[in-house]
């Protein structure tokens, strides 16, 4: 297939240049392959760890999951060196604080991308979106040192589950404000001109033509943004102490979360632990996966309608 | 109409979600049974308290902290719920003084400049240092063919500088006649990072070998060798390379299967016991005041069958000023802790039951916190 290519790209190089035609085609066939190599090699390079690690994590953690009190039950009353318990306790502190994080995050980052693409005249809009590239790059340590310094410090709160959504939100605002702008672009401007041109004001156009039409893309978004925030780690470890009981308040009080019960058990070398390491590594992993797949399900079947 | 459809089903999604918090349960009686039998058996809590309690400090005690509050009192006062984070005995006071816990487990004493923002925190109450835990450190190896070591200071200070490098050294040779020693390479394994262990093993070996140790006991690994984190890590780097020595709690020792030293403290090798260790404790003499109960440890003991290096973690709590319920919880928790009974049996665990004149005292400062 790639010889046949070459074989048709020299047409106008052999009527251009003087060179003897069949070395020209011989060593263009050989950087071709060359460069084939290259590229297949990093693709294969690419792909090893990450494969490695699934195959790894499924491996050692598949052990677990089958168990109804996995997904049923909390650590509470376990130790290291007791088998058996759950890590229900973990999952929906990690669902509560994603969910916290994206009823916050949502609303401001679905506005500003409004702004953004919609009143995108002036300074602010430049502003907005010179901050929003910021945020992007922020590293979670730092959000998490920020909140620990602002919310706990200076406001005097204690730790808790919301404190990691608050760092989390400003961690996942630059997701959804930019796949909403994106999604926002693509909706054709014919849309907007045929409400504009029925004596549709401008706000009520965003709101029943505009949002509508992208609606599924920001839902994609807004699920790829919390699919990244809910293994964030770094925040958990500033912002709330480990619980092996089941916590659902997110304004007081130890919550777990599946990287914190990670993190805690990582350090034993006992057998039950161990497993329950890898058990909560999968579980995270599934958990993300998930909502990757719902975010591509929603995007595939309820596409921008042209 | 797609978007009233998507918001339907993201709205059942979220629902869902939130429904979910009411399926979950944290009764794991059915399969808590083994480990915690001992422990929930042999003592009852006195009168249980309610609520949440929440500590963090000290990673040399927890697995006696796992043992004591998730299988033991827990299993007792099924309303209360006691969390304990261990992020290092530093990362505890600190979190404990900022009013974050309601109380810290520490290696160490609350430092003088910690006493102050300590009262603040109590709302101008002093906070005390509850010696709760006492564990042995173990000079653990892992050596092909040898289960029965002796060493003394010096010549532990010695390896761990790396002037002694092979097993078959006269000098260890000299402490184990009728031990056949290989010609293995000594690999010392440290701990990374500021460690209570370190602290610990490090005064030990200043105070009893000066002249081979001549560094001050301190949380930084002065010595040589490789540096692993935490006391899990210097375990498992032992259990994985024959030759390989280190200083880590008893209970890790354990847990890796790993061979124990006997320590010569001047009167003959001492095996590691939870009795030999005890000894070494009741030797410690207090330098709180009243109720303030920080120890300090004799070192350099010389009595017959007391082996010499431990090391007393500590519960730094508030002497008053907690609210009434989270009293009355950690009244009622600590005196289980300190109970002769829950002390002996974690024994199991690598752990040195506190000596009764200490634990006596423990429970009179308990029943003075208000």
């Amino acid at each position: 297939m790639s010889a046949l290519d070459t074989g048709h790209q020299t047409g106008p190089l052999q009527r251009a240049s003087s060179l003897a035609p069949s070395q020209g085609l011989a060593g263009r066939a050989a950087r071709n392959t060359v460069a084939t190599v290259v590229v297949v090699l990093a693709f294969v390079i690419a792909v090893i760890p990450l494969v490695w690690i699934i195959l790894t994590v499924l491996q050692k953690g598949a052990a677990l999951l089958p168990d109804a009190s996995w997904w049923l039950n909390s650590q509470r009353g376990i130790t290291p060196r007791i088998a058996g318990g759950g890590a229900y306790h973990a999952i929906i502190g990690t669902i509560l604080q994603a969910l916290a994080t994206a009823v916050i995050a949502v609303p401001i980052g679905i506005f500003a991308a409004i702004l953004l693409v919609e009143y995108s005249a002036g300074r602010l809009a430049r502003v907005v979106s010179f901050t929003v590239d910021i945020l992007s790059g922020l590293p979670s340590i730092v959000a998490a040192l920020f909140i620990y310094a602002f919310w706990i410090t200076t406001l005097g709160f204690s730790r808790s589950g919301f404190a990691v959504s608050l760092a989390l939100v400003l961690l996942m605002i630059p997701v959804v404000v930019r796949s909403t702008e994106e999604m926002l672009k693509l909706v054709p401007n014919e849309l907007r001109e045929a409400s504009f041109a029925l004596g549709v004001p401008k706000w009520k156009t965003i709101v029943r033509i505009v949002l509508p039409t992208a609606f599924s893309g920001i839902v994609t978004g807004v699920l790829l943004g919390l699919a990244r925030i809910m293994g964030e780690t770094a925040p958990l470890l500033i912002l709330v102490g480990y619980s092996q009981s089941i916590n659902t308040n997110l304004f007081s009080g130890n919550m777990a979360a599946l990287p914190l019960m990670i993190n805690n058990d990582r350090q034993q070398a006992l057998e039950p632990a161990v497993e329950r390491v890898w058990a909560a590594a999968l579980t995270l992993v599934l958990l993300v996966l998930v909502l990757n797949i719902a975010g591509r399900l929603i995007a595939r079947f309820s596409s921008v309608k042209k | 109409m797609t978007f009233w459809k998507t918001s339907r089903l993201l709205t059942i999604a979220a629902v869902g979600a939130l429904a979910l918090t009411g399926c979950g349960s944290d009764d794991n009686t059915s399969t808590a049974a083994p480990g915690g039998a001992a422990a929930s058996s042999s003592t009852a809590a006195a009168d249980c308290g309610t609520g949440t309690l929440n500590g963090e400090g000290s990673s040399a005690q927890k697995n006696a902290m796992d043992q004591v509050s998730q299988t033991g009192y827990l299993a007792q006062c099924p309303d209360a719920t006691i969390n304990y984070n261990a992020t290092g005995s530093g990362a505890g006071r600190k979190q404990f003084t900022g009013g974050q816990v309601d109380w810290a487990g520490s290696d160490s004493a609350l430092k003088p400049e910690e006493a102050t923002a300590a009262a603040t925190r109590c709302m101008g109450n002093p906070a005390w240092n509850l010696p709760m835990v006492a564990g042995p450190i173990a000079i653990a190896y892992k050596l092909d063919g040898v289960t029965d070591l002796t060493l003394n200071a010096e010549v532990a200070a010695k390896i761990f500088q790396g002037q002694i490098t092979t097993w078959n050294d006269p000098a260890i040779a000299a402490l184990n006649s009728g031990v056949t020693l290989p010609a293995t390479p000594i690999s010392v394994f440290f701990r990374t990072g500021t460690s209570g262990t370190t602290e610990n093993f490090t005064k030990y070996l200043h105070a009893t070998a000066p002249d081979a140790w001549t560094a001050d006991g301190s949380g930084d690994w002065a010595g040589k060798g490789e540096g692993r984190e935490g006391s899990a890590g210097v375990a498992q780097a032992v259990a994985g390379a024959s030759g390989g020595i280190t200083y880590v709690e008893w209970s890790f020792a354990q847990d890796n299967k790993l061979n124990v030293a006997k320590v010569d403290n001047g009167a003959g090798a001492v095996e590691l016991t939870g009795e030999s260790a005890g000894k070494t404790i009741a030797t410690a003499t207090q330098v709180g005041t009243g109720n303030d109960l920080a120890l300090k440890i004799d070192y350099t003991t010389k009595e017959a069958g007391a082996y010499p290096i431990v090391l007393v973690t500590y519960e730094i709590v508030c002497s008053k000023g907690l609210d009434a319920d989270k009293t009355k919880l950690l009244k009622s928790f600590l005196t289980y802790f300190s109970d002769p009974a829950t002390q002996t049996g974690l024994q199991d665990i690598g752990y040195a039951p506190l000596p009764a004149e200490v634990s006596t005292k423990v429970k009179t400062a308990i029943a003075a916190i208000s």
